[in-house]
C-alpha cells in the first residue's frame, strides 16, 4: 500500500523540521506549511494529504480554525487531524477535539509517541477508504439489481427485449449487459421433441437413403 | 531551574538519529536553524517588552519555547515557559527577560561546540 502523505503545519521552523524528520524516518512522505492559511489551501486542494499535523498557534489561521474549515467541507475523504500543542491543559485539549480534531500531541513531540499516533491515523484513513470502496461497489451492484426490477417490454413472438435506448435486443444480450448472468445454450425436453428429434430423424433417413443408393450402385 | 542541563543530550541523540541515508544531516540543519532563527525572536520579545506589549511578549515566548523544547534546551525552555505562562495583564519581570538572554548565550556556546565537533 502506498504510504499516506502527511502535512506538517507549524510557523516555528525548528519544530516543523524536527517533526517532519521524525515522520520521514517512519516512511511517510511529508509536505510543509508555514502558517494556517497555507495549510488550509493544501487541505482544500483536489488531492489533500490524508493526515494533517496542525500547530495550535499559527499566524493566519489557528489550528482549531483550520480544523473547523476542514470539517465544514463536503468531501469523500476527510483528513485525519492531529493538533500539535504545547498547551497541555485539559480545557485546551477538549476545545481542540470539539473543533473536530481526531487527536492531539503535546510539544515538544516525543518521536515514538508521535509516530504511533500518526500510525493510528493512517489505520483509520485506510479503513475509511476501504469501507468507502466497498460501499461504492455495493451501490453499483444495487443499481444493476434495480435495472432488473423494472417492467421489461418483451416481444410476444420472438422474445426480444426492448432496452433503455429503445432498441430490441436478444434476451441473452440484454441480461449479459445488465447483470452478471452468463448464458450457456442447451434445449429443454419439449423443444427436443419439437425440434431436435425431427431433425435427427430426418438426418438418419437421409443417411439410410444414401446407403441404399450406394448398395444399388 | 538550574539543575536542568543546558542541552539535553538524549534529545540531541534523537535528532542525530533522524537523518535518513542520502538526506541532509537533521541535527546540523536544526541546530543551524536554531542559531539563525532564535536571536531575532529574542530581540522581538525584548522590544515588545520595552513597549509594554504583553500580548506580543507572550506570543514570542510561546514560540521560543517550542524551538527550545525541540532541541532539548531545557533551561531556556523553562525561562520561556515562565514568561509564557505568566499573568497576561502583568508584564514579565526584567529579571526573567535578562535570564532569557543569558540562557540563550549558554545554549549557543554548547551548540557551537557541537557544530565544531561535527
Amino acid at each position: 500500500m502506498v504510504p499516506l502523505q502527511v502535512l506538517v503545519a507549524d510557523d516555528e521552523p525548528v519544530s516543523r523540521t524536527v517533526v517532519g524528520a521524525m515522520l520521514k524516518k517512519a516512511g511517510y512522505p511529508v509536505i510543509f506549511a508555514p502558517d494556517g492559511e497555507q495549510a488550509w489551501q493544501m487541505l482544500d486542494s483536489d488531492d489533500p494529504p490524508a493526515i494533517a499535523l496542525l500547530d495550535w498557534e499559527m499566524p493566519g489561521l489557528l489550528g482549531p480554525e483550520v480544523v473547523q474549515k476542514i470539517r465544514g467541507k463536503q468531501g469523500q475523504s476527510p483528513t485525519y487531524v492531529i493538533l500539535l500543542t504545547s498547551r497541555d491543559s485539559y480545557a485546551d485539549i477538549v476545545q481542540g477535539l470539539r473543533a473536530g480534531a481526531d487527536d492531539y500531541v503535546t510539544k515538544p513531540a516525543n518521536e515514538d509517541e508521535l509516530v504511533a499516533r500518526v500510525n493510528v491515523g493512517a489505520r483509520v484513513v485506510q479503513l475509511q477508504t476501504a469501507l468507502a470502496d466497498r460501499v461504492r461497489s455495493l451501490e453499483e451492484a444495487l443499481a444493476n439489481v434495480k435495472a432488473l426490477q423494472t417492467l421489461l417490454p418483451m416481444c410476444a413472438y420472438c422474445k426480444s427485449i426492448r432496452n433503455d435506448q429503445n432498441y430490441w435486443e436478444k434476451v441473452e444480450t440484454y441480461f449479459t449487459q445488465h447483470s452478471n448472468v452468463a448464458f450457456t445454450h442447451s434445449y429443454c425436453p419439449s423443444c427436443y421433441e419439437r425440434f431436435v428429434r425431427p431433425e435427427l430423424e430426418a438426418l438418419e433417413d437421409a443417411k439410410a437413403a444414401q446407403d441404399r443408393q450406394r448398395r444399388k450402385g | 531551574m538550574s539543575e536542568s542541563p543546558v542541552l539535553d543530550h538524549s534529545v540531541i541523540d534523537t535528532l542525530r538519529m533522524l537523518t535518513q541515508p542520502g538526506e541532509p544531516d537533521v541535527l546540523l540543519e536544526v541546530l543551524k536553524m536554531f542559531l539563525d532563527e532564535v536571536p531575532p525572536r529574542i530581540e522581538r520579545l525584548r522590544n515588545a517588552w520595552a513597549e509594554g506589549n504583553i500580548k506580543e511578549v507572550h506570543r514570542a515566548a510561546h514560540s521560543l519555547k517550542g524551538s527550545a523544547g525541540n532541541i532539548g534546551a531545557r533551561r531556556l525552555y523553562d525561562v520561556c515557559k515562565a514568561i509564557d505562562s505568566g499573568d497576561s495583564t502583568v508584564p514579565a519581570s526584567a529579571e526573567l527577560v535578562d535570564q532569557l538572554g543569558a540562557e540563550y548565550r549558554s545554549v549557543e556556546a554548547e551548540i557551537r561546540q557541537l557544530l565544531k565537533g561535527a
